[in-house]
């Protein structure tokens, strides 16, 4: 049997991405061979074909190629969900502070942010991730593999750089709360 | 002492969720200070900065630099700046003047306009543009298809009777089954199934060795139900000898 034929048949009847040691377990190979047969058949789709493999969420997924996106949704029909402006905003603050509490957010936004959180947790892009170990014990909230899946990323070192700005405020910060401890 | 607005940042008003406009990202150069307007604006609010070693006049030129490269295009922006500007000058002014009574806070705090945001903004239009892309793609579905196939499982010389043998001798060992406390979580097949295949090593063994002694009779069922579970999912091997059933991990 062709390495590069099996894999390709398990990741058509995957429904989330398998990452290279789960196929390779499946298939009883080295993970080794079996990256290279993901390397082969993702230059083989690539070249023909309406499907491709890309690396997602930390994994493996086949999917339709961004050419035939128009014909599948008149097809399907999606219901797509944008998300507004202030979900985006706790989804960024959340993807880049994670683990952070509500409190962080409405801190970081200026405003409260429980319904867009509730929101985010709803659609599986956000999920509590622990408790802080502070009084009153506030849940930690982080994102989920669904938040990678549907924005395009493998993992969270994926995401755009912040601006310098952005790290000058984090520095303050870090030195403010040293003096704050020193004091 | 220079003035300078980042091109990709260029045009963006971030409204908050107050509806007021953040300050533009106007970058300031200062002796003391490098950074953004909205950075130097919350470092001194939150009282992060010292606004008396920090000159005013970098600032009030960046401002000026800012106002005649925008052209005005968006005058809630210029507005927010000139607020930031205000409240910086009003606190400096406070500072420097001899006055024996402590600053005044501002009211509402939250009132002022939030920088915070508007740095995460290149970030949020990034993932709005992958969010997009994403959409252009199609995967498929997790409910999709009928019931999975399942692999068929193979007993190989055991019988029916053999397992119920099996069982049959583990409850005559069970202890009798306690008067149930009150509040006690219920127990699932699949939890169970999570103990048993722990508790099952790569060494054949009967069913009596394998449950931690001493068990009631619903402990055994369960122990049984599950390893019937896991032999249907091929993660447990089953042996028969000439007396009794054994059982390992697969």
């Amino acid at each position: 049997m062709d390495i590069v034929d099996s894999v390709m048949a398990l990741l058509f009847v995957a429904d989330a991405p398998v990452t290279a040691e789960s196929l390779a377990r499946s298939l009883s190979l080295g993970e080794g061979q079996v990256e290279q047969a993901l390397e082969v058949l993702q230059s083989r789709l690539a070249s023909a074909g309406p499907l491709q493999v890309v690396r997602l969420a930390g994994g493996w997924q086949l999917c339709t190629k961004p050419d035939f996106a128009e014909a599948i949704a008149v097809f399907l029909k999606p219901q797509r969900q944008r998300l507004s402006r202030s979900l985006m905003e706790v989804l960024a603050v959340v993807a880049y502070k994670q683990p952070i509490t509500l409190a962080e957010i409405d801190q970081a936004r200026g405003v409260q942010s429980d319904y867009s959180v509730r929101q985010l947790a709803e659609r599986r892009l956000v999920q509590e991730v622990g408790r802080k170990p502070t009084p009153g014990r506030p849940v930690l909230y982080g994102t989920t593999q669904q938040f990678l899946h549907q924005f395009n990323l493998n993992d969270l070192t994926g995401l755009p750089k912040l601006s310098a700005e952005m790290k000058d405020m984090e520095a303050v910060e870090a030195m403010a709360q040293g003096e704050k401890d020193e004091a | 002492m220079a003035a300078r607005r980042d091109n990709q940042d260029s045009g963006l008003a971030v409204v908050t969720g107050l509806g007021l406009v953040s300050p533009p990202p106007i970058h300031i150069q200062a002796p003391t200070f490098e950074g953004s307007l909205a950075t130097l604006l919350r470092c001194v609010r939150d009282h992060k900065v010292q606004l008396l070693d920090v000159p005013l006049m970098p600032v009030c030129e960046a401002y000026f630099e800012y106002l005649i490269q925008s052209n005005l295009a968006d005058l809630d922006e210029a507005a927010a700046a000139l607020l930031a500007l205000s409240y910086l000058l009003e606190r400096k002014a406070w500072a420097l003047l001899p006055n024996d009574e402590p600053e005044p806070e501002p009211e509402e705090p939250m009132e002022l306009p939030e920088p915070t945001v508007g740095e995460y903004a290149p970030a949020i239009e990034a993932l709005r543009t992958w969010h997009d892309e994403r959409s252009k793609r199609f995967f498929r579905s997790p409910d999709a298809g009928p019931e999975p196939y399942e692999l068929p499982f193979t007993l190989a010389n055991v019988k029916v009777e053999d397992l119920a043998n099996a069982l049959e001798r583990v409850l005559r060992r069970a202890i009798p089954t306690p008067v149930e406390q009150l509040g006690r979580p219920r127990r699932s097949i699949t939890e169970q199934m999570r103990i048993v295949h722990a508790a099952l090593g790569t060494e054949f063994k009967p069913l009596e060795h394998a449950i931690p002694s001493p068990y009631t009779r619903e402990d055994a069922v369960y122990w049984f139900l599950a390893l019937l579970e896991l032999i249907r999912l091929g993660r447990v091997h089953i042996r028969v000898t000439e007396t009794e059933v054994a059982f390992a991990r697969a």
